[in-house]
């Protein structure tokens, strides 16, 4: 679902916000990407989602070759994966249940259908009793789930989100990590990047783990060899 | 269909929203479209007139002594092929003798003094009475003929028609000369406009394409709203050019007669506000175009 062969990613000269990374994550696996900061989880997320590229080498996403994607084919490619923002990116002056039909309106569907979708979502983050409320009036860790629902509303292949739990307590964060899990649990790709190690313990998950731009853990590293 | 339900609402509702800056867009799309109307208005009146007074137009060729008959029939039937034609007259020397001498008999003794007639044969056009018959057709058709090797001299008055005419050329080339400058103008204006919209929606924008917009989901309300705005503008112009028409005959002690000869003042032809919108919706469509490209380049 998700390949990396020998990427860079260099923003300024002589320094390497990814350096030589190769990994493959299949379809309708859970893994957490972790590092300290400045290690490049954010990069490593944005080249997936071809908000950078790559300054060397091949990511492969659901079998094709981003690299080759025409700026005017990019929709297609954001259409399969689902992003969860640090800031969560939300509009603030709209109602929950218009931010999470974004996805859906985008891509024309029928207001009967993108009220079905925006149910189920709304259901997902249990935020149903949130629907009509204007964003910016609901608190931080609702936000969050309503930044999760509008990921998931477009029924993406890969969900990705970077420091989903990253300002929330202890209790919350589990609540949205077992969101995720339930998401992942129909068949969705899902990729959470986190430096909380407690969760990682918490959840076992498969975990990447990045320093400095360099891959240093990564669970299926031998079996998976052969590949390169 | 939707979208373009939808586009229309949003573009609305931006134009009411940064109400300041758009209503100086819809000013100066305006001031342009009124300018492009005021110099049209004028030349079309200008151009009725001559035509109205190129009802009538007869003109005179004189050939040289010397042309062969054949050459004489030649022109003629050239002459003749112009649809502008309604009747052509040839006049031999003669002719042209009998014709004074019927006139003049008591000067008979004059023509004695020749032994062939001292008047040359001639060639008199009249032109069919009928709208299409512009002026500038039957000058530059006059003027084809005098070009001709057989032609002496021609007595037609209509120099006063090329004068209007000349005017009128003048008045259009500086219509279409402060038109061009300001239609520029403009649409710099509202491409800056619409770049500030659209840096103004940059965060939408982004989540959009985060969430797979196509690029011409996106771009799509900037577009109308473009066109729009020069639609309004076209509309205001269209709206001022009849006001100002129908008050200035009541300032009309400032006007001279001979102005209020030649501009009617009453009615705007059609064609002079359409074209006000199409010249309006197309300064929006451009400037709009110039800037999404702008924006979606990088
Ligand atoms: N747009 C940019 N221009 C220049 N350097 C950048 C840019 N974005 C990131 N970097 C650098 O690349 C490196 C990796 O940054 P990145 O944001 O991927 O780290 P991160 O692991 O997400 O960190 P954090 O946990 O703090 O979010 C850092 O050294 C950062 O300074
Ligand atoms: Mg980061």
């Amino acid at each position: 679902m998700i390949g990396f062969y020998h990427v860079y990613k260099q923003y300024i000269k002589d320094s390497y916000a990814i350096y030589d990374i190769n990994l493959s994550i299949e379809s309708g696996e859970f893994y957490f990407l972790t590092g300290a900061s400045g290690a490049g989880k954010t990069t490593l997320l944005k080249l997936i989602y071809k908000e950078e590229l790559p300054t060397k080498g091949q990511i492969l996403i659901d079998s094709v070759n981003i690299n080759l994607i025409p700026r005017k084919k990019l929709y297609r490619l954001r259409r399969k994966i689902g992003i969860v923002f640090q800031d969560f990116k939300l509009l603030n002056n709209r109602t929950v249940y218009e931010n999470i039909a974004i996805p859906l309106v985008v891509r024309g569907y029928r207001k009967s259908y993108i009220d079905k979708m925006v149910k189920n979502s709304l259901s997902l983050v249990g935020l149903n009793h949130r629907k009509n409320y204007i964003t910016s009036h609901i608190s931080g860790g609702e936000q969050q789930r309503v930044a999760i629902a509008r990921a998931i509303a477009g029924n993406p292949k890969i969900i990705i989100a970077d420091e989903p739990t990253g300002n929330l307590d202890t209790e919350l964060s589990i609540e949205i990590l077992k969101i995720f899990e339930k998401i992942n649990n129909n068949g969705v790709t899902v990729l959470i990047a986190t430096h909380d190690n407690n969760l990682i313990k918490m959840f076992t998950k498969k975990t990447i783990e990045l320093k400095q731009g360099n891959l240093v853990s990564y669970p299926s590293m031998e079996e998976q060899q052969w590949i390169y | 269909m939707d979208l373009l339900k939808k586009s229309l609402i949003n573009a609305i509702n931006n134009i009411l929203r940064n109400k300041l800056i758009n209503f100086l867009c819809l000013g100066i799309i305006s001031f342009t479209l009124l300018t492009l109307g005021i110099f049209n208005y004028i030349s079309y009146n200008l151009e009725i007139f001559t035509q109205n007074f190129s009802k009538n137009v007869e003109a005179i060729f004189y050939l040289k002594n010397d042309v062969k008959e054949k050459e004489i029939k030649a022109q003629i039937s050239k002459i003749k092929e112009s649809l502008l034609i309604d009747e052509i007259i040839y006049k031999s020397r003669d002719e042209a003798e009998t014709n004074f001498l019927a006139q003049f008999p008591e000067l008979r003794y004059i023509l004695s003094e020749f032994d062939k007639s001292p008047f040359p044969s001639s060639i008199e056009i009249k032109f069919k009475q009928k709208e299409s018959n512009l002026t500038t057709k039957i000058i530059s058709f006059i003027e084809d003929i005098e070009k001709s090797d057989i032609i002496e001299s021609k007595q037609v008055n209509i120099d006063w028609a090329k004068k209007v005419l000349y005017i009128k050329k003048f008045i259009s080339i500086t219509g279409i000369f402060l038109s061009g400058i300001l239609f520029f103008v403009s649409i710099f204006i509202i491409y800056n406009v619409i770049k500030l919209n659209i840096l103004y929606r940059k965060e939408e924008i982004d989540i959009l394409q985060f969430v797979g917009a196509t690029d011409w989901y996106i771009k799509f309300p900037f577009i109308i709203e473009g066109a729009l705005m020069g639609l309004l503008g076209g509309l205001i112009a269209g709206f001022l050019l009849i006001i100002s028409i129908k008050l200035i005959p009541s300032y009309s002690d400032f006007i001279s007669n001979m102005l209020k000869e030649i501009i009617s003042f009453k009615k705007i032809p059609l064609k002079i506000l359409i074209r006000l919108l199409f010249f309006g919706t197309i300064i929006g469509l451009i400037s709009s175009l110039f800037s999404l490209k702008k924006f979606f380049k990088n």
